[in-house]
């Protein structure tokens, strides 16, 4: 065995062979030393046996078989493809790509966590405020298509209706138009307390006149205004502030009427479940008579005058309670039967009553683009997340893959 | 088996190509250059001729695979094909865990080690021990450096370090086959 020559310089070994090594490997150097440099890189190389001149061919023909091969469309599969996948799944899962499918795996159950996460909540309030829009516009046209029969009470139990005797019809529109309305089986047997509020916009000329249309509009429907404030001011926007009350029967109607006297720029409607309080009104009021009953009964079998004095008392107490559980049963039928409408007429240069103006092309034009800018910000809010959620787990992936092959070498 | 091209013609015919995707003749150009040298590198380091073949074949098929997506900023062809190459061998060395080196010992031609002068034939015998007694990742870096004909740059990309990171790996892994080389021949004198 004889000692390999390194490259050495007057007898030293160099200390730095790395730069003598380049220069002498790419030619740049010449001399003892590169020579030397060089005869190391051919005797590492003459180490390794020669490709074998079939295995040589063998690749060439691949080669070439790749090159004469058109490349196919995407998404085209061909038969040996089809035939042999489940082959190729096996080698794929055999072959130590293991880490892929596992990845792969948790890639995915991350990104459905967060997807869950981050668009449930997005999703339920879409859909409550979908819903609302899409009810109210429902309820509009069936309170077109309809008319005014109707009452809010054609949605109660019988025995409610039966109690309370109030003013009945029936609005096929009314529980639908509610936001957060539970389904119509269920709203049939309920009793609900519904509110609304509306905001429209006219000029300020027109101000007063809308205000006064409003109020007209609050009688014919078969409510009254309750209060209304109008602020007008030369060269200013001015503002009316109508709080109607109108029959729960109405409301869809009646806001139906109110769009269109102008242009609406908000408008939210709200319910409540008073169906507990109006039965235990009920209840009460039932258990009075039921009281003032039996008092009577004890009274036409009472013999001595003290027995008839205290029942005579007894049953006043008794007419003192039936009055008061009555006269509650009736303000909750009342809260039932009547929505209180909260109207705000704003008062602005640019609004106009109707019609195809540039103006309100324009206004519109912006609408839809911010409407189409708040989707986005909402997909991008989504998608981002997951990009670079994606981005950290591949690579982590390509970390971890990356380790465990430099591990090989240790 | 193809005609060799010296080491210079090598290195000049691949740096050729300086943008846009590797086209056909360019991939095949390629493949008559490298073949080899990828060929030896495996062989060397899996010690296997077989395990080498395979790696041969996949760093070809990958590399023509992803030929469409090759970046030139981001290094040569031949850089490109030995970090391939180098995946495959070191998926394949952890698969495996085979030892390299002393399968390619065996496999070595004699009838080539005949029609070499003696003394070259000693002198590679010292080299070829002296490899052996490196540790694997060092030994990994001299055969991807003169195997693979990479500069410091390409050596840098293909094992994923910074270049001075590279010229310090390799500088190490010479010094150190440099005094394994020394002792052997120690021991050989006495």
């Amino acid at each position: 065995m004889r000692i390999v020559p390194f490259p050495q310089r007057n007898g030293q070994e160099l200390d730095g062979p790395v730069a003598e090594l380049e220069a002498a490997l790419t030619g740049d150097r010449h001399g003892p030393v590169a020579d030397s440099w060089r005869e190391l890189r051919s005797d590492v190389r003459a180490l390794a046996p020669p490709m074998s001149a079939e295995f040589e061919r063998e690749l060439r023909e691949r080669i070439e078989e790749r090159a004469a091969t058109p490349p196919r469309p995407r998404g085209v599969r061909s038969p040996t493809r089809s035939a042999s996948a489940h082959a190729h799944a096996r080698a794929w899962l055999g072959s130590g790509l293991r880490p892929r499918l596992l990845a792969g795996s948790g890639m995915c159950v991350a990104a459905a966590i967060v997807t869950l996460v981050v668009i449930a909540p997005w999703r339920a309030s879409i859909q409550t405020t979908g819903g609302t829009a899409k009810d109210a516009v429902g309820a509009r046209r069936a309170a077109g298509a309809l008319g005014t029969s109707g009452g809010v009470f054609e949605q109660v139990a019988p025995s409610v209706k039966r109690a309370t005797a109030a003013p009945s019809g029936a609005d096929a529109g009314l529980s639908p138009t509610s936001p957060a309305a539970p389904t119509a089986e269920s709203a049939r047997a309920r009793m609900q307390q519904r509110a609304a509020s509306i905001t429209l916009v006219a000029t300020p000329e027109a101000l007063q006149s809308v205000a006064d249309r409003v109020a007209r509009l609050a009688v014919r429907e078969g409510g009254y205004v309750q209060s209304s404030q109008v602020h007008l001011q030369h060269g200013a926007a001015g503002e009316a502030n109508l709080d109607l009350n109108l029959p729960s029967a109405r409301l869809s109607a009646a806001l139906a009427s109110l769009a269109q006297l102008a242009p609406t720029r908000a408008e939210s409607q709200s319910l409540q479940d008073i169906t507990d309080e109006y039965s235990a009104a009920r209840t009460k009021l039932a258990d009075a008579f039921a009281e003032r009953q039996a008092l009577l009964r004890a009274l036409a079998r009472a013999s001595t005058q003290g027995q008839i004095e205290s029942l005579h008392a007894r049953l006043a107490l008794a007419g003192g309670a039936i009055t008061r559980a009555r006269t509650a049963l009736q303000s909750v039928s009342k809260r039932g039967s009547s929505s209180a409408v909260e109207v705000t007429v704003l008062g602005a240069a640019h609004a106009s009553g109707g019609g195809l103006t540039l103006g309100k092309g324009l206004h519109d034009v912006g609408d839809v683009l911010t409407v189409a800018l708040v989707v986005l910000i909402i997909a991008l809010a989504v998608l981002v997340p997951l990009a670079i959620l994606v981005a950290l787990l591949v690579s982590a992936w390509r970390v971890a893959r990356r380790y465990a092959r430099e591990r090989a070498l240790s | 088996m193809s005609p060799r091209l010296s080491l210079t013609e090598q290195r000049v015919a691949v740096a050729e190509p300086q943008s846009g995707a590797l086209d056909q003749p360019a991939f095949e150009s390629l493949f008559r250059e490298c073949a080899a040298d990828v060929h030896g590198y495996a062989i060397s380091l899996l010690g296997d001729r077989a395990a080498a073949e395979d790696v041969t074949a996949l760093a070809f098929e990958r590399l023509y695979r992803s030929r469409a997506r090759l970046d030139r900023s981001r290094g040569t062809p031949r850089g490109w094909l030995f970090s391939i190459a180098r995946n495959a061998a070191l998926d394949e060395l952890r698969r495996r865990r085979r030892q390299p080196l002393p399968g390619a010992e065996q496999q070595l031609s004699p009838d080539a080690e005949l029609d070499e002068a003696i003394e070259h034939t000693e002198r590679r015998a010292s080299l070829r021990a002296a490899l052996l007694a490196l540790p694997l990742r060092e030994r990994e870096v001299v055969l991807l450096k003169f195997h693979g004909q990479l500069t410091n740059g390409e050596l840098a990309r293909v094992l994923g370090i910074s270049e001075s990171n590279a010229g310090t790996r390799l500088n190490r892994a010479l010094m150190r086959l440099r005094e394994i080389c020394t002792e052997l021949g120690r021991k050989e004198v006495a």
